[in-house]
């Protein structure tokens, strides 16, 4: 079948009617992310986090948030937005969750325009450790179709997820290390940042830049958990395909 | 060979499967399919021991009061639906049209919104470029192809949701009851297109409640009650000629 050209279509015109119905359309996301960076980078601003490094942290940091928060508070109610055609069309659900992944990517690239732009402008320096970035941003990418189906089976069997998720996602904003830096602090700190699955994604990309080493311990955890959520999803799709069109 | 069996086909919607924090509302009214009970869970049996035979070139059309599971069983025929019960054999290429909304996009034009309805059924970019000028031909749509799909009014949506999906001659052609959103010109020109197509020996299934759209598209009827098989006559040879004449 040539479902990838179905998926790239509806996440293009998932873009485009942004555009149409906006005169800046997707450029709001920058705008977006900028505000929300800038925000932090000169209100918040104290003797620590007044540095180039902060800078890159933080603005690292928020393109991962933005974007992990982005697609699973999408996915909760993915099929349930999707019920007209998966109700009355014989497209496989695994197309609906690749339109959002490639929906999530588009939208992910405005704030990752944004955030190489502040780095440039931070005046911290480009170098080669940068590119130790990279697969970690790969493993993020490859992980999302089955976060997205995980969280949209969610919703689809237990719509109340919907409002749990989303407080999660709110609250998780302050209890991930997005704006504050771990240093060995105790108590609810130290339980948010080695307890909290999203401190590992965030670190694989942030870590190669911001302190310019290669991140292992962080990608390994990134890449266990991206396992066992394929194997969730795959179950997933596997058993419980053909219900969900009774569900929504 | 296209033809189109189903054996004994039972479908039960379970009520109630999600899970929710709050008590779930247990009111139902009395209308269509029956409300009972298996396992424990509130069950709507909206088709019971449904079968028939369709061959090359038969016209089905199906009537019965709403909530009879007319939709349900044109979703089954499409696959959309498991069966709980029975078994459905189908051989051929089944296009269907349920919803005139479905697959269109509000904001998008009438043509690009051609492309997208033709990749989500499966059609090749080549197919759908080589098709383009007939179904904008057949739609009627003049200057409109080129306008937001959401300035359409039903009528006009109908006639580009029809015009696409016979298209590319599909075998078994599934409509829900929604054509009579076109105008009288419009339905005349798509009771033609599905005489073509069921002299094409492809099959129609048609849910309708218009007796004059059934009488002359449709060479077998079959009436559902409760999600049960009320009755299936074949109509008389003759019928089936005389809507060559008209
Ligand atoms: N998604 C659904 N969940 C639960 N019950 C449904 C659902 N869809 C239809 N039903 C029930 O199934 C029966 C048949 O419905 P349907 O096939 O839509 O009838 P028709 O198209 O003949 O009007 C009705 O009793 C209806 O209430
Ligand atoms: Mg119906």
């Amino acid at each position: 079948m040539r479902l990838h050209r179905v998926w790239i279509a509806l996440a293009h015109e998932d873009i485009g009617d942004q555009h149409r119905r906006t005169t800046l359309g997707p450029l709001w996301l920058l705008v977006n992310y900028l505000l929300f960076i800038g925000t932090f980078i000169f209100v918040f601003k104290t003797k620590d986090t007044d540095s180039a490094g902060y800078t890159a942290y933080a603005s690292i940091g928020l393109v991962v948030w933005f974007y992990l928060m982005e697609m699973i508070s999408l996915s909760v109610p993915l099929f349930s937005r999707e019920g007209s055609f998966i109700q009355g069309t014989r497209l496989p659900l695994f197309v609906y969750v690749m339109r959002l992944t490639v929906q999530c990517i588009i939208r992910a690239a405005y704030s990752v325009a944004g955030c190489i732009v502040i780095l440039l402008l931070s005046g911290l320096g480009i170098s080669m450790e940068w590119l130790l970035s990279i697969p970690g941003l790969l493993l993020i990418v490859l992980a999302t179709p089955a976060i997205v189906t995980v969280f949209a089976f969610l919703g689809a069997f237990f719509p109340d997820a919907q409002f749990i998720v989303g407080n999660i996602m709110r609250v998780g904003t302050f209890l991930t290390p997005v704006f504050w830096a771990y240093h060995g602090q105790g108590g609810i700190q130290n339980y948010a940042y080695h307890w909290n699955p999203f401190t590992y994604f965030l670190e694989v990309v942030r870590a190669p830049i911001a302190s310019g080493e290669f991140p292992m311990h962080p990608f390994i955890v990134t890449a266990y958990i991206s396992l066992a959520f394929w194997a969730i999803a795959l179950l997933l799709l596997g058993r419980y395909r053909k219900r969900v069109v009774f569900l929504i | 060979m296209i033809s189109v069996k189903l054996d004994n086909v039972g479908l039960a919607y379970r009520l109630y499967e999600k899970l929710t924090l709050t008590a779930p509302d247990r009111r139902l009214g009395g209308l269509g399919g029956k409300i009972g009970r298996s396992g424990g869970k509130q069950v709507v049996q909206a088709l019971e021991d449904v079968s028939f035979e369709l061959k090359a070139g038969d016209r089905l059309g199906l009537v019965g009061p709403n909530g009879a599971g007319k939709t349900t069983l044109l979703k089954v025929l499409y696959g959309i639906y498991q069966p709980s019960a029975g078994t459905v054999a189908i051989e051929g290429k089944v296009d269907a049209l349920f919803n005139i909304n479905i697959g269109f996009r509000p904001e998008a034009t009438g043509r690009r919104n051609i492309v997208l309805r033709g990749l989500i059924s499966g059609w090749t970019e080549a197919e759908i470029q080589e098709k383009m000028p007939e179904i904008i031909a057949f739609s009627e749509l003049g200057d409109f192809i080129d306008v937001p799909f959401k300035t359409y009014s039903q009528g006009m949506a109908a006639r580009l949701a029809f015009s696409a999906a016979t298209a590319l001659d599909p075998e078994i052609l599934l409509m829900d009851e929604w054509i009579g959103a076109g105008d009288a010109t419009f339905q005349e020109k798509a009771k033609r297109r599905m005489d073509e197509l069921a002299e094409k020996a492809g099959i129609i299934v048609l849910a309708s409640h218009n007796e004059s759209l059934l009488e002359s598209v449709c060479t077998k009827r079959m009436t559902l009650k409760n999600g049960r098989v009320e009755s299936l006559t074949t109509k008389p040879a003759k019928r089936v000629g005389a809507r060559a004449k008209s």
